[in-house]
């Protein structure tokens, strides 16, 4: 797989709608940015080469890093594919939606509930939102959140940027009733 | 335990960088380039440009630089793995640029920022007035020895919400390294360049 460049963001917030967040809310991302590996071969009809190549590879190089990014166990995660501007949005759908991508995620923070995820085409310097979901529920409505990402120099037109993001808790000053107490 | 609060932090946000490739070609000296940025409100709001800022200074500008250098620090690999530095101000649009200089160009900011980084340099700096979400490009050189061309390199640097119009974004940059495949020369070999010497090169 060739790999240009290694992205790692930490957001920590502080204080929310003018209170103290304590402990600190803390989501972390990391994102690669690879070679498109079906870059100027016209459409391929079978992704599945290129997918059995790169996608474990990737869940591999980024499960470990986001998590050692967050600093804590993650209660919340998401994934993304950003495909450059020559590429199929399936490229990126082809290396992120696959348990051979995911797992390594799922199994390093003990998680059991499919990945949230962006999948988007655009240039360099294109910005997109993370979204992230419990790691075991879903439906719990406190950690749903998004993250939000730019990185000035890609994707490149033939390359894609894969990213995991984490959230070692929910949204800051959380207070929205449970999904189980609403009614019809 | 530092009360965040009492200084009027919202956010802090770390970015980093590692260049495993560069034209296809892994770099000989591999560097992470990173900024740490602090989201405070600006202490100023309301007042005169004729105001003294200096207080503030004083109570505000230590604690972000104790503050952002410690962040870099413990991402980068410690001090001694920073080669190369720079800062940057972002004032939301109620403020004045002054506000922002007020935060990173005095000596509780800069001198502390280059104590801790155990660097010798003056630091190089970029600042705006601008929306939440705009992008700056943070300058980067030795932190040791600043016409060390080979770390002549930039990041750039951007928090999502931040800076609100009563906020001010402050950021440290730092980088473990040279730009990747660095082949420019440096001062020590550099021919003498004047005009009348390249002749027809100058139209």
């Amino acid at each position: 797989m060739s790999i240009r460049k290694i992205v790692t963001v930490t957001e920590d917030i502080l204080t929310e709608g003018g209170r103290e967040v304590s402990p600190a809310a803390r989501v972390a991302v990391v994102a690669a940015i690879v070679k498109n590996p079906w870059a100027g071969q016209g459409f391929v009809e079978d992704l599945s080469e290129g997918i059995d190549a790169h996608a474990s590879d990737l869940g591999a190089l980024l499960a470990p890093r986001v998590l050692e990014a967050l600093g804590a166990p993650a209660e919340a995660y998401g994934k993304a594919a950003i495909v450059g501007l020559n590429g199929e949005i399936e490229h990126g759908s082809g290396l992120i939606h696959t348990l051979a991508f995911g797992n390594h995620f799922r199994d390093a923070a003990n998680a059991t509930t499919l990945l949230p995820a962006v999948e988007k085409r655009g240039p360099a310097g294109v910005i997109f939102d993370i979204p992230l979901k419990h790691i075991t529920d879903a439906t719990i409505r406190s950690h749903h959140q998004s993250i939000e990402i730019r990185i000035n120099d890609a994707p490149h037109a033939d390359e894609i940027v894969i990213a995991l993001a984490a959230a070692a808790q929910g949204r800051p000053q959380q207070r929205l009733a449970a999904f189980s107490t609403e009614k019809n | 335990m530092m009360n965040d609060q009492r200084f009027g932090i919202r956010k802090i946000v770390y970015y980093s960088e590692e260049i495993l490739s560069e034209n296809g070609l892994s770099p000989a000296k591999p560097a992470v380039r990173a900024t740490a940025a602090a989201v405070v409100t600006n202490p100023w709001l309301g007042g005169k440009p004729t105001d003294d800022l200096g207080a503030e200074v004083v109570r505000l500008a230590p604690v972000l630089a104790r503050k952002l250098t410690d962040v870099l620090a413990a991402n980068l690999g410690g001090v001694e793995a920073i080669q190369a530095f720079g800062k940057a101000a972002i004032v939301g649009t109620d403020g004045e640029i002054e506000h922002g200089a007020a935060l990173i160009h005095t000596p509780f900011f800069g001198n502390l920022v280059r104590e801790f980084f155990e660097g010798e340099s003056i630091i190089c700096f970029a600042d705006d007035r601008a929306d939440a979400g705009s992008s700056l490009v943070v300058p980067l050189w030795h932190k040791n020895a600043a016409a060390t061309r080979t770390h002549y390199q930039t990041i750039t640097t951007r928090v999502s919400d931040a800076p609100r119009p009563d906020e001010i974004v402050v950021v440290v940059g730092a980088s473990t390294g040279p730009r990747p495949h660095s082949r420019i020369g440096d001062r020590l070999t550099d021919p003498i360049v004047k005009a009348e010497t390249l002749g027809e090169l100058v139209p």
